[in-house]
């Protein structure tokens, strides 16, 4: 008879934690699963503002996607070729020359707080000119899109076949913050990669292999 | 199988056997802790199973650790993350200076290559070449100058060491720079500069390995103390007097690039050059041979003798070299020697390597009697690999001795562990007013000095090389200087008062000295750019007061020679640690040696009989004594060495060596690495001789004594046996698994291979219709010089196991050279056969992967694949060339500067992994990629595994079969290719080409060559 009350104890147990688990199901990732992380970055940088609303190709800034394995997170001084003079918000500069002409003035210039942080690492003074006598200091961004260790992706090998870039890193042209929108999974991967055996891309004919070497070596 | 297949042995124990095969041998894991038997309960089954049930839940925790990426601020141009880039510079391993190219990898070099235009090296890297890149991540490189044993900084030691200059320049003392053979011009300049400032100066060049008898002998003989340039290439017939100069001798990646070609026997017209070496112990050199005549050391320079008396009569010589000795050898064998190279007068080359000048003068007589000056032998344009003058060092040590040298410079040098009488030495040199070591690690010597400014690593640094005459290399930094070490033109520099940098030192030398000598019309920056591009510049050599030949120089060796009857010593240089500098390297350690296979050790190698004489055998502790002068070393049994001799390798024993106290993995059954004194082998230098301005490397009389103990051998030659268990087939014969054919069946067309027909199981349903990877291995050029071996441990991430699992057969190296004797103990032949996955088409490993984790590709690629391998080694059990290897431990990669030479594109993989030879798929990856982005198909020969590019030999080709353009498919339609094991039908993607023999001639012994 005891075996019968642990029986129903135990049963019972099983069940409410199975309605735990299924209320949590979609929130709850395999290991290694790292979908929708939306990782808070240094410097508040908005895609939707670059890619999006002043329409940037990606690869203006992320221009080793085409040559290298990594399509790397842009160099401090290709900011620089348009916030040398960009220095605030369109909105917060346009309010300051009003502001001037009312008070017949000439307009301050206004620094964002985000973009002081891009001259700070690059140790440039008030004039944004190179100032020797502060130090470099690079920024640490946090990565988002990572594979593991024993995975090799070559990003030149998706841009130039011309899979486009929204393909795997979702809408960024709309993130305010970079968010990881595939799940990375293998599956995921292969699934493109028969697709596109099949279906070509961007209406050419490719061969995309699933041979294991072709990510894993 | 064909019944007239030719028996090869692997040991002595195999040998003995007969067919029967030890059981060590058939066993594919040598040792496991793991065997069963002793059968785990059911209660340590289900222990051991929730334990990993309750890690592995607890491993699934928790999101992936934060990673940061921080980019460049501002990056420069033409650098990528995750590129490749390539600086052409100089390789730092030896003085024979070869062209490299560093792979360099977000900043830092991960990987050296030859550079294909290179002129000298013509693209080949050695073993310590290769391996050469882990001293510059090495953590315990001097990161600072000492002075007195303890860290200063540059100012203070540079004003000291000014300041002492001062006093023994008004006091008129003496001042030495000893250095290595200084394959920098601006380097040499600059000593020469700072010497001038003295009254008695002089700068010392003495060689390890010495080559100083060879530049005496052309003083006397050519009026001008000069190396020729040895060009293999043009030579139909080489004799070499105990040269190994494939193995270690002056330039062995220059003269395998050159004997590779005199023995390309498929070029257009072929090739055969006849080679036969005389020698006393078993060289890499000597295995190649077409005819290897085995003799006492002493009985070698006799020989040269005779030969010498033979060609000056064929020639019709005034002067004829009386020959004191007896013949050490039957009157045929050096009369045909005699006729061959005569009949390839022009042709043929004679080299010696013994020491003396006697011997040497002998040997240049052939050459010109053989009309070898200007055809094989250039000394216009010579040599300048190596310029020690040991009569100038012997002076030099009775100098420091009697305590006449005021200011002592040590530069490249370690002579407390290198040079005989080490220990008076470093007594002598304690008492040195002003003694400074610009090594780069504490070594023997360089504890004993005042200051020690430790030199850059030749990647760190701007400096020159002209190896031969005419061919003058830049050798441009591949990275900044990891610590404060300074380059030595820098420091030479600093005490001449001149604080220029290396790159100003060396571009103004450039400037006056080598952009006069250049032909073409352009300014001096363009030609400076370009050969910085290019890493070398062909400029007019210097002009060579090189006089004609003097007969007069030739004179009867002094005789008695006559052979004591004991036992002589005989000091060598190994390939894989020519030099002890390299002695910090366990790369280099854990490289088997060519022949012996032997790794962690040096040992006292015994001929056969000789070891049956004196009841020795492998492992056997024995006790070396030459007048006062004792070491202990294990006895190696070593076929093919002559009786009277015993053989130790130089190189060892070295202080640098105890960083090995911790190398392997820790767990319960662990046995050092390091022996008995705490270090790799023992120090043999005591016994070299320094002898009548010349450095002897082997000793008349040797006593030679058991001790008892025994010291068992890291040896891996009777590891990876690919003979079929007698159990499983108990009538069949040996495999033909080398294979050979003669010179006469090549040129009558007999030697096409053909393959007995097999029964085939699998469906043909596997088209290959894009690339297949393939590759070709010509065992006839490959001279088993294991610069391969390492090529594939740096690219491919392969760990340093250590001693201890070597002996339990677990070393990791994904390319192994197996070498085979044939024939009878006392006098054998050698093969190399490197060996690596097989990539076979029916592979014997995948069908047994219960995960699938190895898998064939669609090109023809055996993939292993790390993350999905349970470690079941099922695979490993299953291969029939024993080429898998698994991860038994994670093996340390606790040293973070050594991990900068990782291969960022290739996993580091983890305990309990199986791993092997990938064919270098990264490579052939990056090539698809780049090619795709050209828009353009692939091009032979762009895909170069690792062990391909280093061969000097070019024994090794890769690339696509399915492109009949390809060089890969022409040789694999060669008549002489053949597969291993190809009866039993796994296909493999690797064809061998059959080693050529040379046809037998009357006068060799019908000994027991075949089986």
């Amino acid at each position: 008879m005891k075996s019968g009350i642990l029986t129903i104890v135990l049963s019972t147990g099983l069940f409410f934690s199975a309605l735990y688990l299924a209320a949590r199901a979609g929130t709850v990732h395999i290991p290694g699963n790292q979908q929708d992380y939306q990782p808070v970055q240094p410097i508040a940088y908005s895609h939707r503002l670059h890619a999006g609303e002043l329409q940037m190709p990606c690869l203006y800034c992320h221009f080793s996607a085409e040559k290298s394995r990594h399509a790397g997170i842009p160099p401090a001084s290709v900011c620089m070729n348009c916030h040398t003079l960009v220095t605030a918000t369109f909105g917060a500069v346009r309010a300051e020359e009003e502001l001037a002409t009312k008070e017949q003035r000439k307009p301050r210039t206004l620094v964002s707080p985000e973009l002081q942080k891009i001259y700070d690492a690059l140790g440039l003074d008030a004039n944004r000119k190179p100032d020797p006598a502060r130090t470099m200091k690079p920024i640490a961004w946090t990565r988002v899109y990572k594979l593991p260790d024993f995975v090799y992706f070559d990003h030149r090998a998706h841009v130039g076949a011309g899979v486009i870039c929204q393909t795997c890193h979702g809408p960024v042209e709309a993130m305010e913050r970079m968010r990881q929108v595939p799940d990375l999974s293998m599956g995921w991967c292969v699934n493109c990669h028969r697709d596109a055996t099949k279906n070509g891309v961007a209406g050419k004919k490719v061969y995309a292999s699933i041979d294991c070497s072709t990510c894993h070596y | 199988m064909s019944a007239d297949y030719k028996k090869y042995w692997r040991s002595l124990e195999e040998y003995e056997a007969g067919d029967a095969l030890d059981e060590q041998a058939a066993e594919e894991f040598a040792d496991t802790p793991l065997r069963e038997g002793a059968e785990p309960g059911r209660r340590e089954f289900l222990l051991a199973a929730g334990f990993t049930l309750a890690g592995a839940a607890l491993t699934g925790c928790g999101r992936a650790p934060v990673e940061k990426a921080i980019p460049l601020l501002r990056q420069p141009e033409g650098i990528l993350p995750g590129r490749s880039y390539y600086y052409a510079t100089v390789c730092g391993g030896c003085s024979a200076s070869c062209g490299l190219l560093a792979k360099g990898r977000d900043g830092r070099p991960i990987k050296l290559e030859g550079n294909p235009e290179h002129p000298v090296s013509r693209g080949g890297l050695c073993a310590v070449g290769q391996a050469s890149i882990l001293g510059l991540y090495d953590s315990l490189r001097l990161q600072q100058p000492m002075a007195r044993g303890k860290s200063a900084s540059w100012r203070e030691v540079d004003e000291e060491i000014a300041k002492t200059l001062d006093g023994i320049r008004k006091e008129k003392r003496t001042v030495r720079v000893l250095t290595q053979t200084v394959a920098s011009p601006a380097l040499n300049s600059q000593i020469r500069g700072f010497l001038k400032g003295f009254p008695d100066a002089r700068h010392v060049v003495y060689d390890v390995l010495s080559a100083s008898p060879i530049l005496d002998a052309h003083r006397q003989t050519h009026g001008a103390r000069v190396l020729p340039r040895y060009l293999f290439q043009k030579a139909n017939v080489i004799a070499s007097f105990d040269a190994d100069f494939l193995g270690t001798w002056i330039s062995p990646v220059e003269y395998t690039s050159g004997y590779s070609e005199a023995r390309a026997v498929e070029a257009t017209p072929p090739r055969s050059a006849w080679h036969v070496q005389f020698e006393s112990r078993m060289s890499l050199t000597g295995t190649k041979a077409d005819r290897r005549i085995k003799l006492a050391p002493e009985q070698i320079p006799a020989a040269l003798e005779h030969l010498a008396v033979r060609v000056a009569r064929k020639a019709g010589s005034p002067v004829l070299p009386a020959a004191g000795s007896p013949v050490p050898l039957p009157d045929e064998v050096l009369d045909e020697l005699a006729n061959r190279l005569w009949e390839a007068r022009g042709r043929s080359l004679v080299v010696c390597g013994l020491p003396g000048a006697e011997a040497q003068v002998l040997c240049n007589f052939v050459n010109h009697l053989l009309g070898n000056y200007g055809a094989t032998l250039d000394i216009a344009a010579p040599s300048y690999q190596k310029q020690g003058d040991d009569r100038e060092l012997t002076a030099l040590v009775d100098e420091i001795n009697a305590g006449k040298v005021g200011a002592l410079f040590l530069h490249g040098v370690n002579p407390v562990a290198d040079l005989p009488g080490g220990e008076e030495l470093a007594k002598s040199l304690a008492r040195i007013p002003l003694l400074v070591s610009l090594s780069p690690r504490l070594d023997e010597t360089s504890p004993l000095a005042r200051f020690v400014c430790p030199e850059c690593d030749p990647l760190e640094t701007w400096g020159d090389a002209e190896p031969v005459a005419g061919v003058t290399a830049i050798s441009q930094p591949a990275i900044r200087p990891l610590g404060q070490a300074r380059p030595a033109i820098e420091s030479f520099a600093r005490w001449s008062g001149n604080g220029a940098s290396a790159h100003e030192l060396v571009r103004s030398f450039w400037q006056e000295s080598v952009y006069p000598r250049q032909a073409g019309q352009e300014a001096f920056e363009a030609f400076w750019k370009k050969s910085v591009e290019a890493g070398f510049a062909r400029v007019r050599p210097q002009p060579m007061a090189v006089k004609p030949f003097d007969v007069q120089a030739v004179k009867p060796m002094s005789a008695g020679r006559s052979s004591t009857g004991k036992l002589a010593l005989v000091l060598y240089p190994t390939p894989a640690m020519p030099d002890g500098r390299h002695a910090y390297n366990p790369w280099l350690h854990e490289l088997p040696d060519p022949i012996t296979k032997a790794t962690w050790d040096n040992y006292a190698s015994l001929a056969p009989a000789t070891a049956g004489r004196m009841a020795l055998q492998d492992g056997d502790v024995v006790r070396l004594l030459i007048s006062g002068n004792a070491i202990e070393l294990p006895v190696l049994i070593q076929p093919g060495q002559h009786e009277k001799v015993v053989a130790v390798a130089l190189a060892y024993g070295r202080t640098v060596s105890a960083r090995f106290a911790n190398t392997g993995p820790k767990w319960l059954e662990q046995r050092p690495t390091p022996g008995p004194n705490g270090m790799i082998g023992a120090n043999a230098a005591p016994f070299l001789l320094l002898k009548d301005g010349s450095v002897r490397y082997w000793r008349d009389d040797v006593k030679v004594t058991a001790t008892g103990k025994r010291r068992p051998l890291a040896v891996t030659q009777a590891y990876s046996s690919l003979t079929v268990p007698k159990n499983l087939d108990p009538g069949g014969g040996p495999r033909p698994i080398v294979q050979e054919t003669t010179l006469e069946a090549l040129g009558t067309g007999g030697a096409k291979h053909e393959s007995e027909p097999v029964m085939e199981l699998w469906p043909d349903d596997h088209p290959f219709t894009g690339h297949r990877w393939a590759m070709t291995i010509d065992l006839n050029a490959c001279t088993g010089c294991s610069a391969c071996v390492i090529a594939c441990q740096v690219e491919n991430n392969v760990p340093v196991t250590g001693r201890d699992e070597v002996m339990r057969n677990r070393q990791m190296h994904w390319i192994r050279i197996d070498r085979y004797y044939s024939g009878p103990p006392s006098d054998v032949e050698v093969a190399h056969q490197p060996m690596m996955c097989q990539h076979c088409e029916h592979a014997p490993c995948e069908t047994v992967c219960p995960v699938l984790a190895t898998v064939h590709s669609s090109e023809g690629l055996n993939q292993q694949i790390y993350n999905r391998c349970v470690g079941t080694r099922y695979c490993e059990n299953n291969c029939p060339y024993k080429v898998r290897r698994f991860n038994w431990f994670e093996y340390s990669r606790d040293d973070r500067l050594a991990n900068l030479t990782l291969n960022p594109d290739v996993t580091v993989r983890s305990r309990g992994v199986m791993e092997k030879c990938s064919f270098c798929v990264q490579r052939i990856q990056d090539a698809k990629a780049e090619a795709k982005l050209q828009n353009r198909a692939l091009r032979d020969g762009e895909i170069q595994t690792a062990c391909q590019q280093t061969c000097p030999a070019r024994a090794i080709v890769f690339g696509d079969v399915n492109d009949p353009r390809s060089k890969v498919a022409q040789r694999m339609n060669s008549g002489r290719r053949y597969r291993v094991l190809e009866e039993i039908n796994t296909r493999p993607s690797v064809g061998y080409l059959k080693i050529v023999r040379a046809k037998k001639t009357d006068t060799d012994k019908e000994g027991g060559a075949r089986g």
